[in-house]
């Protein structure tokens, strides 16, 4: 898996959380900032599961593919689902599911790295 | 999830009165302002999507474990689809206004934290691999053992 771009998700879901909490925290809802933010989040989520997918039919990366898979699609859905929530909530708390969106982004990307390296 | 939802460009202040059909409650907080509506508006729609996301973690957890090595412990895998379905399920009460169903399944998602985290301590052999609920939730920040606080908290505040 490429460490790189792992590390980009990582980053910018990281900031898209603490941006969505600034946001939350001045009790403004989702704005035009978060809306792209999260697309590009979802398309830097979607090349990662690409390349992944990609290299693991190649061969390569962990014997228990199944979890790999499964944290691959559950990447690919919660920025698509945090922004739908936070479209039906327009409140500070449609920016707190985006935060929490932009931590689990983070923390999955983080376990789909060492899940690839065969750590756990 | 969406309907019935104003996703125009104004930022919605006002009008938020019983999306569910249910109890729109006379308390109007003075902390959000605008979470008027039902158990699964406001700070509730952030528990809905924090239940969800532990009901996806859960959920995809009890398939693989489940589907490709339930002989190797049993007990554990079928506790753990058990704490899947209780997430989904208040995922679902929450959002569709259920309050009732939400106290009780909240309810059981404290005792199963409670119990499963004990039990995992005093006979870790029963549990060789783990949970959501093992260790009351260490693998996942202690989440699982707060959030069936933070959600009992929620539904009995918004008490008629």
């Amino acid at each position: 898996m490429n460490g790189g771009v792992a590390a980009g998700v990582i980053a910018g879901a990281l900031v898209l959380a603490l941006v969505s909490l600034i946001v939350a925290f001045r009790n403004r809802a989702m704005g035009m900032v978060l809306l792209i933010g999260f697309a590009v989040l979802e398309v830097a989520v979607l090349v990662q599961a690409g390349l992944a997918v990609a290299a693991a039919v190649a061969g390569e990366g962990p014997s228990d593919q199944v979890t790999l898979y499964g944290y691959l699609v559950g990447t690919a859905i919660i920025p698509p689902a945090g922004v739908v929530l936070a479209l039906a909530e327009r409140s500070r708390w449609g920016s707190a599911i985006l935060a929490v969106a932009g931590f689990a982004i983070a923390v999955m990307t983080g376990r789909l790295l060492q899940i690839w390296q065969g750590v756990v | 999830m969406s309907r019935d939802e104003n996703t125009g460009p104004s930022p919605r202040t006002t009008g938020r009165t019983g999306t569910d059909g249910r109890d729109p409650g006379p308390d109007a907080s003075p902390g959000g302002g605008v979470e008027r509506g039902g158990i699964g508006s406001g700070p509730g729609r952030a528990l809905v999507a924090v239940y969800g996301l532990f009901a996806l973690a859960a959920g995809a957890r009890a398939a693989v474990q489940i589907a490709t090595r339930f002989q190797e412990a049993p007990i554990a895998y079928t506790l753990s689809a058990f704490a899947a379905a209780v997430y989904i399920l208040l995922t679902v009460a929450l959002a569709r206004g259920a309050r009732r169903t939400a106290l009780w399944a909240a309810g059981i998602e404290l005792a199963g934290v409670l119990l499963i985290g004990t039990a995992d301590l005093i006979d870790p052999a029963a549990f060789p691999d783990e949970t959501v609920w093992s260790g009351y939730g260490r693998g996942y920040g202690f989440i699982p053992l707060v959030l069936p606080l933070v959600g009992l908290y929620w539904l009995l505040r918004k008490r008629r």
